[in-house]
């Protein structure tokens, strides 16, 4: 049970509310209680909050408890994002253990089909099995570059990462339900990390529509990197989107439905639109298919400054929902383009590649960038002007300055 | 008599520091109470100050704040916090409330 501080008497607050001139605290102690539970967003020894507290503190930046970023050099030494360096962005707080029971017995519903029907983790596990590599990467990522005033916090490029995903395609799912009702025209899915808090669902709840298509390939994951899908990441089932910015990835999954209308709620009606600064409102597109692009992950100012000669310059890239085509390197700030080599594995086109440019640089200052295309788009060289600063992808913005020595 | 000018202007250097003093201490006070009583905004927000743990928006104890945030953040909300500057908190209100925000957060 929490507990708040109340210093204020009663004759006090109808003191202050009937002037704006009043003496010093007359403090009088006592405490009221607040219905809500707190278990496990304190802060931790590590300077992370307890309910990350096994992950990776210096590869990370703490934004706020449920803001919290991974440094550009701890995303890019490997395909796959080790789970202790990946990011967190969550609306509602993680569910807890106790909250979430037996994880074999977490129930989701599955609506808008012919035979609809709710399945247990256990009896998900049955219909199906697949892996795949996609990217998560937070609508706001990019957010801390843009120059006006944007609420939300400032990610520069770590609000992402790439993942391996366990679970059961969607398709399967949706084949055990007879299949999908003639007239739907989204897939809607929905959290319940909000029943906890006993918020208002329509504003509480993380309830995501997006166009029914993405079911194809879409898929209900309880595994991350071949660990059980932690609870701080949506454990223990998420949806996962590929190509779609993260919010539609609904953690904590107790619902998907096939609609014919968005969700109303406030995190899909007005929340997560791309709208012109100083606009807003459901007319304007939702955060859904992720855009081009990539950056540089090494070597940056973050691992100190870099010896002349031969120098790897790597980075990450992604093609949203195609696949990524090629990328170029720039060390003058995008005066001249060098095409880099892709390395590593790849693992599909919902995945980044790794890409490494050999050059020689001699003492100096340098900036330098990285341009993705993925055959049909490129990334720009500006940012897209929006009021909450969404999918931002463009390479001036992401490059890197370094110093040679 | 320019010991008694002194003197004045002293006094009045401590008064001036004195009123401020109590005028912020007056701020601190009503800002605790929209805090937690006012706007509830405890119910969602630890903040060690206060005596609140709540933990479904960020602890803000854990973030660096200004007055100038806060103040936005409260006047046009974010995801699911409302918008406290539509109709919820006075202007008055907002003003004390975020000063008592910025300067009580990670003490």
């Amino acid at each position: 049970m929490k507990k708040i501080k109340k210093n204020i008497n009663l004759k006090r607050r109808n003191f202050l509310a009937g002037t704006a001139s009043i003496a010093g605290l007359a403090a009088t102690a006592s405490v009221i209680p607040i219905n809500i539970a707190n278990s496990n967003h304190s802060e931790g020894s590590k300077g992370l909050p307890e309910f990350i507290s096994w992950k990776d503190r210096d590869a990370l930046i703490v934004h706020s408890d449920k803001g919290i970023e991974t440094h550009r050099s701890a995303i890019g030494e490997s395909l796959i994002t080790p789970n202790r360096n990946v990011y967190i962005r969550n609306n509602m707080p993680t569910m807890t253990d106790a909250q979430i029971g037996n994880r074999d017995n977490w129930k989701v519903s599955i609506q808008g089909v012919k035979n609809p029907k709710t399945f247990t983790l256990a009896q998900l596990k049955k219909l199906g099995h697949t892996t795949i590599a996609t990217i998560l990467q937070c609508s706001g990522n990019g957010r801390g570059f843009f120059e006006h005033k944007v609420r939300g916090s400032q990610w520069e490029t770590g609000a992402a990462a790439c993942v391996l995903w366990t679970g059961v395609p969607l398709m399967a799912v949706v084949d055990a339900c007879g299949g999908i009702e003639k007239d739907a025209v989204f897939m809607t899915s929905a959290g319940v990390d909000h029943e906890p808090t006993g918020l208002d669902p329509k504003k509480a709840m993380v309830e995501r529509s997006v166009p029914k298509k993405v079911y194809k390939d879409a898929m209900l994951a309880w595994e991350m990197n071949g660990v059980p899908l932690p609870n701080a990441h949506g454990g223990p089932l998420r949806m996962v989107t590929p190509g779609y910015f993260g919010i539609n990835n609904v953690k904590h999954l107790g619902k998907v439905a096939f609609t014919t209308k968005e969700s109303s709620v406030k995190y899909m009606k007005s929340s997560y639109r791309i709208s012109p600064i100083g606009k807003k409102g459901s007319q304007y597109p939702s955060c859904w298919e992720m855009p081009v692009k990539s950056w540089i992950t090494r070597p940056t100012d973050e691992t100190g400054t870099v010896k002349a000669g031969k120098v790897q310059i790597v980075g990450v890239a992604m093609g949203g929902t195609r696949k990524v085509r090629s990328v170029k390197v720039s060390v003058d700030g995008g005066k001249s383009w060098k095409r880099a080599k892709f390395v590593g594995p790849d693992l599909g086109k919902y995945a980044w590649r790794q890409f490494v440019l050999e050059t020689s640089l001699t003492s100096g200052t340098y900036n330098i960038a990285s341009l993705a295309s993925n055959g049909r788009a490129k990334q720009p060289e500006l940012r897209m002007e929006n009021r909450r600063g969404y999918a931002h992808n463009g390479w001036k913005d992401h490059s890197v300055n370094i110093t040679v020595v | 008599m320019k010991i008694a000018k002194f003197l004045l202007i002293i006094f009045c250097i401590l008064n001036f520091n004195f009123q401020s003093l109590l005028a912020d201490e007056e701020k601190m006070a009503k800002g605790l109470e929209i805090f937690n009583e006012t706007a509830g905004c405890a119910a969602c927000h630890a903040l060690k100050a206060a005596g609140s743990d709540a933990n479904i928006g960020p602890n803000l104890d854990t973030v660096s704040l200004t007055e100038e945030l806060v103040k936005e953040m409260v006047t046009h909300g974010l995801g699911v916090m409302p918008a406290y500057g539509e109709g919820i908190l006075t202007e008055e209100e907002i003003d004390i409330v975020s000063f008592y925000v910025a300067n009580s957060a990670g003490k």
